[in-house]
């Protein structure tokens, strides 16, 4: 770590929202660190101040109600949400997605949050959320604003928030609790990878969802399915909303291969 | 900016650098050089230290976070010069070649047993899945911790074989 | 005393001893180069070319040099020192123009290293960028750009290379045997193919690291991560000009290195800094980034093989074509040139062969010494080869390979005869086959396809190597006894991680009679103090060490029984020992100790004779010859470790997806001297070798940039890549001059794992690979006949 900043680490909303807002684009969020620290070494950011969130009482709160739903906290880590006896059985698909993401040292600090604000097109949490409909509620000295994960991200790396904001919980609502679903993703070895693309599939009362990654700059939902479409309808309209490019993780070719066969092999999984 | 943590036992009061990583502080201000930096990236897991009870890649943690936490590294695994249960079994299976990714290795095998006592070959493999080691092929680690969970059978004792 | 090496009594030898370095290691105790400090120490940092190939128009160092706590920056003109193992080619930082991505231009020595890097920012460089030539095939023409256009001015090995000034040829190396034209003549089939493997990472946990100091009056030490102490010193006192009792190079534990950390590397830059920094030491470790082209890597190859077959399925003739992808500088792929072409055909009787084997400049980072020499590249080619050639003429792979197998009689390509003692390829084959099942799925194997729909393959594949070092490569070690009667061994073999220390403790143990216990080999190094030794490379270590060693306990028992005889006034031949004591073979209870010998003997009024017992062993490789520059005849190998490896491999036949059920592999190492140890470098050596095959690789963009230096592109496997199951067997056929009859084996075990599991993919779908390595995605354009993606150039910009 070359670059030098300052580190705070506040222990109240008010107090974190004053920093953002007083230092504007100089200053970072700190969750778990582990986008962020890569960041910082490899020179992507240069921030002036790292603001660690994790002291914030309430942060690390990852609760269930039946008429909320799911709410992740920003402290929540990948690991808290993976021994999370109401996920496992509520969300299970959300448990997969989890289980695929770096090493089990790394989902120790990880943060499910962290991985969807970083907005990598791979990013392992995003297809699963997406599908179960989760909710993205924004916060800043100004106030709350809430918006669909589906709107959330802009672009590679890029989302709706601005500088002074933080994303204060992510929902995922009730409605899709218990749904069927089933986490694909293409790595070059077995061992801890990124993803070459990667595929949800959820089916609730015979509604299907598909989400993709890295299969575009963002990653990708597909509503409006239905456990009686034939699979090649499916694979179409993935077909239709896919980006792929080549690079050196793999062929734009075989990206488009491997998401037709994971739609196929997961939408079976799930009928 | 001034912290106070608790590193083997010892209570630390430091000035700490904010942009260092908990790896940079451990072995270049607390010269606890066990603890070994392979990537500096997350990758490699040669720098796990249990951090509050919890395996952590000690350069994925910045210094100044672990104000008022509870810090162990290699350093405190054996006792009185007493190698610890999970140290001996790496000896006795042969789980250490170069060195350099045995401090992180240890700690994740002590964070494995500590959720899972008896841990299935699957189980220690995800467990260790973030520690990379280039010289043991991984096989007598896993040996070694089949070893230390009282699971060797002569199944699964692994051993060379002559022709 | 006059046993033979081969015929020592092995009590500790053969067995289980626990690693003597492994409570240091499990500790954290053991301190490597990363972890040393020293008072007034800086830190330096590297500015690296962002381009392939450029001239170097200006460097602008003024600002680094103002930054406050800057006490050195150094460019490539101040400094006029050429370094190069075999062709002096490589200039300390960058003079006029870089070669490669990655490569030094400008340093700087620091007080700490946060001032280092910004002193490094704060240095301009102004390129002319030029076309890089990336492909060594590329480079052959006519019309390429020269990397070195003044090739023929540089110093080199004259008895060993054959540099083609004017050309991108650093060397080339040529076999002749028998005659090329009749042998194919002869041939029934006549089957030519490519194949190719890219530019690969040794990825040593460890980083290359070093601190150098160099003091007035130009006393310089040197700690470093690297292999070879004394070939270090050798290099750096030439490159300096400097004497040799000058410098100091220290060694302390090392975290791998994989032929990567041989060699010279970082030490001759941090020697210029700590001198212009007035003495002060400075320390550099590269990051990891900076390990993948600020440092080394193993060279890439393209290997045209034709094979000329008779209508019995007998070799007649083999044309084998090399071309090595050196990368900038030649270091030391101009002798895996020459080392691969010797070994080129395998463990295969071939009667009529011919081998050119080119070393290629090219813009890309250089190669060097990696596990295997080159014979896990060549081998990609060469069993995948033959796997081909068996598939082409109707033959079982397996009994295509056991008829042409090296047998006693055979000769090799450089005419060497093979005996019973050479060691047993075929043995090897066919436990390696055996222990897979070879040739047919076993019903559970039958069950689990038809379950998971994926399907099931076998493959196999031989190996051999010998040494590749100087046909008068030496070594010693000395012994010396404490005065309570224990020893400690002096040896300048480094321990990297294979064992060294453990097995050398064996031997020196049986061969004293001691118990392991009383014998400690220290295992740092310092040239000051430890004797000569080549290099720790080339698994030519236990056979010339075991022996050196051997030989200095037999001279310390010499002197302790010339002591004990005039003690017990008896002549040596009336004595006999045990652990404790020397004593007069007919009346044992006339004895003295060796406690009592240790550092002379003191009689009881006082009188002491003898005197420190110190023991020194020498042993240098016997009879070995260079080869002749034009056919390549001679004799270059101190001895051969036949293997072979049977892999069971499971493939989707859609996705190419694929994982391994099994890897089986035997070696004959003559003798096992600690079955653990053994296991724990053949198994090792098997993993790194699936690496190799499965993911690692180098990919550049079309201008020469490296795009995945980094554990997060370039993937190593994990725990959780293992096969489900991991086999490792001996073969014991002993080495008449090796120690207890053993043979080296620390490269082996990685060579022809990636043609065993082409192999075996082959078998279960059909794809015929002839590029490494194999990943999904060419499995997948294999099966399904596409274009395969043209492999270590990429047209993709690096972020996605
Ligand atoms: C070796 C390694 C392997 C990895 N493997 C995977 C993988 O397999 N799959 C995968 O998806 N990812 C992987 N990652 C990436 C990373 O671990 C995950 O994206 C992780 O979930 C990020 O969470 P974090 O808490 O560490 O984020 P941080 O690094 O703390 O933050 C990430 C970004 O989000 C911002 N941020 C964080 N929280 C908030 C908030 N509440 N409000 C506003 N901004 C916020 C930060 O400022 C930063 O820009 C890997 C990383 C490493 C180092
Ligand atoms: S040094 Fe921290 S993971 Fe590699
Ligand atoms: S023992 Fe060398 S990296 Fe694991």
């Amino acid at each position: 770590m070359n670059d030098i900043f300052k580190y705070r680490a506040p222990t109240s909303r008010a107090e974190l929202f004053g920093l953002l807002a007083a230092h504007g684009e100089g200053a970072k969020i700190l969750a778990g660190g582990t986008d962020l620290l890569v960041d910082i070494r490899s020179g992507l950011v240069r921030p002036e101040l790292v603001i660690n969130l994790k002291k914030v009482e309430d942060f690390s709160d990852l609760t269930w109600s039946q008429s909320e739903g799911l709410t992740i906290g920003p402290a929540t880590t990948v690991n808290d949400l993976l021994h999370d006896a109401k996920v496992r059985d509520c969300y299970p698909l959300l448990a997969d997605c989890a289980l695929t993401i770096a090493s089990h040292q790394l989902r120790n600090r990880a943060t499910v949050i962290g991985n969807i604000v970083h907005a990598s097109p791979g990013a392992d949490m995003a297809p699963g959320l997406l599908c179960l409909g989760a909710r993205v509620q924004i916060a800043s000295q100004r106030g709350r604003r809430e918006v669909p994960l589906k709107n959330f991200f802009t672009g590679v790396k890029r989302t709706v928030l601005r500088h002074d904001e933080i994303v204060e919980a992510i929902i995922v609502p009730p409605g899709t609790a218990w749904s069927r679903g089933s986490y694909r993703k293409l790595k070059r070895i077995d061992g801890h990878d990124l993803a070459l693309v990667s595929v949800a599939v959820t089916n609730k009362d015979g509604a299907v969802r598909v989400g993709i990654g890295s299969a575009a700059p963002i990653p990708l939902l597909i509503e409006g399915l239905t456990d009686q479409d034939p699979a090649d309808t499916v694979v179409a309209a993935a077909r239709d909303v896919i980006r792929p490019i080549s690079d050196l993780r793999c062929s734009k070719e075989y990206r488009e291969y491997m998401i037709e066969v994971f739609v196929r092999r997961s939408l079976e999984e799930v009928r | 900016m001034w912290m106070s943590v608790e590193v083997n036992g010892h209570i630390y009061e430091r000035e700490v650098t904010e942009h260092w990583t908990l790896l940079r502080f451990l072995r270049e201000d607390l010269e606890l050089t066990g603890t070994k930096d392979g990537c500096s990236a997350g990758e490699c897991g040669a720098c796990t230290v249990m951090l509050n009870g919890q395996a952590v890649n000690a350069c994925m943690v910045l210094a100044a976070e672990v104000d008022g936490a509870t810090v162990e590294t290699i350093e405190a695994e054996a006792a009185n010069g007493e190698l610890s249960e999970i140290q001996a079994a790496f000896a006795r299976n042969y789980g250490v070649q170069c060195g350099y990714c045995t401090a992180g290795m240890v700690m994740s095998v002590r964070e494995l047993l500590r959720h899972n006592p008896k841990p299935t070959v699957a189980e220690i493999k995800e467990g260790i899945e973030g520690n990379l080691c280039r010289c043991t092929g991984y096989q007598q680690i896993i040996e070694a911790v089949l070893d230390v969970s009282g699971q060797v059978t002569n199944e699964t004792k692994g051993g060379l074989k002559y022709v | 005393m006059s046993e033979s090496n081969t015929l020592s009594v092995a009590t500790h030898v053969g067995d289980d001893v626990q690693r003597v370095d492994d409570t240091a290691k499990l500790t954290g105790g053991a301190m490597y180069a990363s972890d040393l400090v020293f008072a007034g120490m800086l830190h330096a940092q590297v500015k690296k070319s962002p381009h392939a190939r450029a001239k170097i128009v200006a460097i602008n160092t003024s600002k680094a040099e103002n930054l406050p706590g800057v006490h050195a920056v150094l460019t490539g003109k101040e400094l006029d020192y050429r370094i190069g193992l075999y062709v002096v080619d490589k200039d300390i930082l960058a003079k006029g123009a870089v070669r490669h991505f990655g490569e030094a231009v400008a340093a700087v020595a620091a007080e700490s290293l946060d001032i280092a890097s910004r002193a490094v920012d704060l240095i301009d460089v102004e390129y002319e960028v030029l076309p890089p030539v990336l492909s060594q095939l590329d480079a052959l023409d006519e019309s390429s750009p020269l990397v070195h256009p003044d090739l023929g001015s540089y110093d080199y090995v004259k008895a060993s290379f054959s540099p083609q000034p004017g050309t991108n040829i650093p060397n080339i190396t040529k076999i002749r045997k028998g005659d090329i034209d009749a042998g194919f003549a002869e041939a029934k089939w006549i089957i030519e193919r490519e194949y190719t493997n890219p530019s690969v990472q040794h990825v040593p946990l460890e980083t290359h690291v070093a601190i150098v100091e160099w003091k007035a009056a130009d006393e310089v030490t040197i700690w470093s991560s690297a292999q070879s102490p004394f070939t270090l010193r050798d290099l750096f006192c030439r490159a300096f000009k400097l004497p040799y009792n000058k410098v100091r190079v220290i060694i302390p534990h090392v975290g791998g290195a994989f032929g990567g950390k041989a060699g010279i590397h970082l030490e001759p830059l941090l020697a210029c800094l700590s001198r212009k920094a007035g003495g002060r030491p400075v320390k550099f470790q590269a990051t990891r980034e900076e390990e993948f082209s600020l440092l080394p890597c193993r060279s890439a190859l393209t290997y045209r093989i034709k094979t000329g077959v008779g209508a019995d399925g007998r070799i007649t003739a083999q044309k084998l074509l090399m071309y090595w992808d050196a990368g900038a500088y030649a270091d030391y792929a101009v002798n895996v040139t020459r080392a691969s072409a010797y070994s080129a055909a395998g463990p295969y009787d071939i009667p009529n062969a011919w081998v050119d084997a080119y070393t290629i400049y090219t813009n890309k980072p250089w190669g060097t010494a990696y596990r295997g020499f080159g014979h896990v590249e060549f081998f990609w080619g060469l069993e995948r080869h033959m796997e081909l050639v068996a598939q082409v003429i109707g033959m079982d792979p397996l009994e295509f390979r056991k008829k042409n197998l090296l047998k006693p009689g055979s000769t090799t390509l450089t005419g060497e005869r093979i005996n019973e003692h050479t060691g047993n390829p075929l043995k090897c084959l066919e436990a390696a086959a055996k222990a897979i099942n070879y040739g047919r799925l076993t019903p559970e194997e039958e069950e689990r396809q038809a379950r998971t729909g994926r399907r099931i393959g076998k493959g196999i594949a031989t190996l051999h190597k010998a040494p590749a070092m100087p046909s008068f490569t030496t070594t010693a070690a000395v012994i010396k006894m404490n005065s309570d009667g224990s020893v400690v061994v002096n040896i300048a073999l480094t321990e990297i991680g294979q064992g060294t220390a453990t097995v050398v403790t064996q031997m020196a143990a049986d061969r004293l009679r001691f118990p392991v216990s009383r014998v400690k080999v220290a295992v740092e190094r310092d040239t000051d103090k430890d004797p000569f030794d080549w290099q720790t490379v080339a698994s030519k270590g236990l056979l010339l060490t075991g022996n050196a060693v051997i030989a200095a306990c037999d001279d310390l028992l010499r002197q302790a029984y010339s002591d004990a005889a005039q003690v017990l006034r008896a002549q040596t031949a009336d004595l006999d020992h045990d652990a404790e004591r020397i004593f007069v073979k007919q009346r044992p209870e006339e004895s003295v100790t060796f406690a009592a010998l240790s550092i002379g003997y003191v009689y009881p009024n006082g009188n002491g004779i003898g005197g420190p017992l110190i023991g020194l062993g020498r042993y240098t490789a016997q009879g070995l010859t260079s080869l002749d520059k034009e056919t390549g005849q001679g004799l270059p190998a101190l001895d051969w470790t036949y293997g072979a490896h049977g892999v069971i491999a499971e493939v989707d036949p859609d996705t190419g997806e694929y994982k391994v059920i099994k890897i089986a592999s035997a070696f004959d190492v003559g003798k096992v001297i600690n079955p653990g140890t053994m296991r724990g470098q053949c198994i090792g050596g098997m993993i790194q070798g699936l690496g190799t095959a499965e993911c690692e690789s180098y990919i550049y963009d079309d201008q020469g940039r490296l795009l995945n230096p980094s554990l997060t592109d370039n993937k190593i496997l994990t725990a959780k890549d293992l096969p489900e199951e991991i086999e490792c067997i001996a073969v014991e056929t002993p080495q008449l001059d090796g120690p207890f009859g053993a043979r080296g084996v620390g490269e082996h075990p990685m060579i022809s794992v990636a043609p065993a599991l082409a192999n075996a993919i082959h078998d279960a779908t059909g794809a015929e690979l002839t590029h490494m390595p194999v990943r999904f995605e060419d499995v997948w354009r294999a099966i399904h006949n596409k274009q395969p993606i043209d492999t270590w150039v990429t047209k993709a910009p690096a972020d996605s």
